[in-house]
């Protein structure tokens, strides 16, 4: 029941995004055709529109992208002639998606040790050098560091591919440049979070019944800091494996992230829907599994389908 | 004698074995070692291979190496015959029979007939089709009728009379229509292959051309690898046997791949590397047949007096421009055309005239005060520059509105906007001087000036000049090429007279080559021509 509750919600919050998407997208000033310098005659222009049903009134493209949308058809791109926006999507989604996980999983190992260990010795050497690491991780852009990242490791030293797709040694920069960000996210949440729980009495209470430390930390500890953290992950998991503009222009990587940014910049509005939908379902899909999963680490909650 | 023979094989031998042994000296000596492989990066997707919608020069990029028209550009860069074997032209100039070659095939082993050259530029006027460019046949009767909806097909003056004869009429005689027949639309396409799969550009199976190569791997956003087409032609002319287009977009990250070896040319340069790169033997310079402009809306106060519009451009320091802040290589503009036509004097059209104003910040106070006069002004109203959110542009920008303050003591404001914004803006000719560049289509005069006659749908500056209208119409049935410069020479003189837009510079390409491929051709108006391009070591 409650499943069931929820996915439906998902629908409607789906069918909201669109809806608000398509309604804004078309105010914003210019025209997909116009996206060069060139200035074709009228009646040129109005051929193009014509191709991809831009001169209906709105309601009726709005109808008509409905209709296809529910049966999962993106429609075409309008920028690229080649590819429609399923293709698109598909395409892009593969390399989008392996460099998210790899730099999440490289975020949130790390990202947990160091806060464990800033929490354990709060105030002392190990957690000062934890956080100063957490903080050049907020204060340095990717888009600074990748370039740094690609000018010593790739073309100085030669370890690794300076950017493009193709091996594993390929994803390796662009996962460290993409990771550096939520590592120090994560290292702050988990200290604060842990130094909260390590003065709570069962914690006190543990130690008195001659529970070792390292039980006391990992039983106790880190599976309580845990729960602030998870309701972190979830959108930072839907929006990092979607891609990321800036990584994937410097890295010259095939993923759909650029196309979220480039579709709005080109009035490609097949591609700005798709793309914002694509990503609200991953989101909304990636919600419902965080929820799951507080139940696993916190069984104090409980999934109901309403306040019973 | 037979002691001779010996020796002679012995030594051959011996020679053959030092040779082999050699290693780096074989390279050197026989070329056949040498891999043909160049890496070029193409910035981008190509948004697509047909050239009946392809807009961006990323996309011509490819299709320039794919297909072939009925001219082409030789090893020396010059325009030659290239699908067609013979080109006859009609006394009146107006009907253009082109011979189809009988060796010319398709990749797929088809013959390249008239009928595909018929099809593809009908194609293009169709309505239906929605193509990029459809005005570029406007010069062939019928053709504009049938694009518009008023007319047929049937009256579109493209016959395919039989399998190699392609007869073509003009609307009247056009002096340079073979330049125009370079242009992108012309190319064939095959007919049998487009009518059976309307996604016959999508993939690499597909795409049937006719040109020098075809695609082998195109991996999305990632890499495209073009090899030699075994059916074309003149195949033995094509020294290059295999592309390899990356689609890298941050220039940075080109300059970086170009530093670690993995690319042998690139385009285009970080604006920090230009100034570093400047004095390497790799770096290359070239001009495009492009121009940087301020445009006028000569219906908005204050610049609806000539003579104020050309006190702007008289205190306009160009060579600080090019010199100072855009330092590419640009090359100041004293005139609209830009360099690259050749007249019939063997001369640069750009060189041929006289500048049309200079620097002069006396003159152009004198200007300004004739014109305030005129107008019956006290001073000029503060007025506003627009140009499009980028980097160089508001540097130049910013520096137009210091030498307008400094120069003539006028207060400007800058307001910039993001590019699709711009361009709506500029097309409602919602401004009073804003930025804009073009870029020509073919390398003439014509087309270029073409973009400020009344009835341009190009024309967003309110200007309208029977004189300038009238030169450039006569130009366009003048038979007599000296004569035809002239009247086109005339036709500038009356656009920089009047002003209704200001030219700045003249753009230009840089980036970067390998010393180890040779023989790249570049020109104004088109991306480097890689085909005749040779590996010299790995």
């Amino acid at each position: 029941m409650y499943i069931m509750k929820r996915l439906f919600t998902m629908v409607i919050t789906l069918w909201i995004i669109a809806s608000v998407t398509f309604v804004i997208m078309h105010f914003i000033p210019g025209d997909p055709f116009a996206t060069d310098g060139k200035m074709l005659p009228e009646k040129t222009v109005e051929n193009m529109r014509a191709k991809y049903n831009l001169d209906e009134p709105l309601a009726v493209q709005y109808v008509l992208y409905i209709k296809d949308l529910v049966m999962f058809d993106l429609g075409p791109s309008i920028q690229s002639k080649t590819r429609g926006v399923n293709e698109l999507v598909a395409d892009g989604f593969g390399p989008s998606a392996i460099l998210g996980i790899q730099s999440l999983v490289i975020a949130l190992t790390l990202g947990i040790m160091l806060g464990v260990i800033a929490a354990l010795y709060h105030n002392r050497l190990l957690d000062y050098i934890s956080m100063l690491i957490a903080i050049i991780g907020i204060s340095i852009p990717n888009f600074i560091l990748a370039p740094l990242l690609i000018k010593f490791l790739g073309v100085d030293w030669g370890l690794f591919p300076v950017a493009a797709w193709g091996t594993w040694q390929h994803t390796i920069l662009p996962s460290i440049a993409l990771a550096t960000g939520p590592l120090a996210i994560i290292t702050r949440f988990v200290r604060s979070s842990m130094l909260e729980v390590l003065d709570e009495n069962y914690i006190q209470t543990a130690q008195a019944k001659g529970v070792s430390t390292m039980g006391v930390v990992i039983k106790h500890g880190i599976r309580n800091a845990l729960i602030p953290v998870i309701s972190f992950i979830g959108p930072l998991f839907a929006s990092i494996i979607t891609g990321t503009f800036v990584i994937e222009k410097i890295f010259a990587i095939p993923g759909i992230g650029k196309y979220f940014v480039d579709s709005i910049f080109n009035r490609d509005y097949p591609v700005i829907m798709g793309t914002t939908i694509f990503f609200s379902l991953i989101l909304v899909v990636t919600l419902f599994l965080i929820d799951l999963t507080y139940r696993l680490v916190d069984p104090r909650i409980k999934l109901t389908s309403g306040g019973k | 004698m037979n002691f001779k023979k010996t020796f002679l094989v012995i030594s051959t031998v011996f020679i053959l074995i030092l040779a082999a042994c050699g290693g780096e000296a074989t390279n050197v000596s026989s070329e056949e070692a040498v891999t043909q492989e160049i890496t070029a990066n193409l910035g981008g997707e190509p948004y697509t291979v047909d050239p009946a919608f392809a807009s961006d020069t990323t996309s011509y990029w490819v299709i320039d190496h794919l297909y072939e028209g009925l001219y082409r550009y030789d090893e020396e860069g010059e325009v030659v015959e290239g699908a067609a074997s013979d080109i006859d032209v009609s006394e009146d100039g107006t009907i253009y029979t082109f011979t189809i070659r009988d060796d010319a095939e398709w990749s797929n082993g088809d013959t390249l007939t008239a009928d595909d050259f018929e099809y593809a530029w009908k194609r293009i006027l169709d309505p239906e089709t929605a193509a990029y460019d459809p005005s570029q046949f406007y010069y062939i009767a019928g053709a504009e009728e049938y694009n518009n909806g008023e007319g047929d097909v049937e009256d579109v003056q493209i016959i395919a009379e039989d399998d190699h004869t392609l007869v073509v009429e003009l609307e009247h005689p056009v002096q340079f229509f073979p330049t125009v027949v370079l242009n992108h639309g012309y190319l064939p396409v095959n007919k049998n292959v487009v009518e059976e799969d309307e996604d016959w550009a999508a993939d690499e199976e597909s795409i049937i051309t006719n040109g020098s190569y075809i695609v082998s791997v195109w991996k999305h956003d990632d890499h495209l690898t073009l090899e030699k087409n075994e059916n074309y032609w003149n195949i033995d002319a094509i020294t290059m046997d295999t592309i390899d287009f990356k689609m890298i977009e941050d220039t940075t990250t080109e300059y970086q791949m170009y530093q670690s070896g993995a690319l042998d040319l690139v385009t285009s340069l970080p604006s920090e590397a230009i100034a570093q790169e400047k004095d390497s033997d790799e770096f290359i310079n070239h001009p495009s047949f492009s121009v940087y402009t301020y445009t006028f809306n000569v219906e908005e106060e204050p610049f609806t007096n000539a003579k104020i519009r050309k006190a702007l451009s008289y205190a306009i320091d160009r060579e600080a421009i090019t010199e100072n802040i855009s330092q590419g290589g640009e090359i100041p503009a004293y005139g609209y055309v830009a360099n690259g036509i050749t007249t019939p004097a063997d001369q640069d059209f750009r060189e041929e005239a006289e500048p049309y104003y200079t620097f002069d910040v006396d003159k152009a106070q004198e200007l300004l005060e004739e014109g305030l006069a005129e107008e019956g002004w006290d001073e000029l109203p503060t007025f506003a520059l627009k140009y499009n959110s980028e980097d160089n542009h508001k540097k130049i920008a910013e520096s137009l509105q210091e030498m307008f303050k400094q120069n003539l003591e006028l207060e400007v404001t800058l307001e910039n906007q993001e590019w699709n914004t711009f361009i709506d803006t500029f097309k409602q000719k919602n401004f009073q001087i804003a930025r804009m560049g073009w870029v020509g289509d073919f390398l003439d005069p014509y087309p270029v000036l073409d973009l400020y006659t009344t009835n341009s749908s190009s024309n967003f500056t309110n200007w309208s000049n029977e004189e300038f209208d009238a030169l450039l119409e006569e130009s366009l049935t003048e038979q007599d090429e000296e004569k035809r410069f002239e009247l086109l020479h005339a036709a500038e003189e009356v656009l920089m007279e009047d002003m209704p837009v200001i030219p700045i510079l003249f753009s230009a390409t840089n980036g970067l080559m390998s010393e180890k491929v040779d023989g790249i051709l570049f020109d104004p108006l088109n991306q480097p021509n890689l085909r005749y391009a040779e590996r010299i070591a790995e």
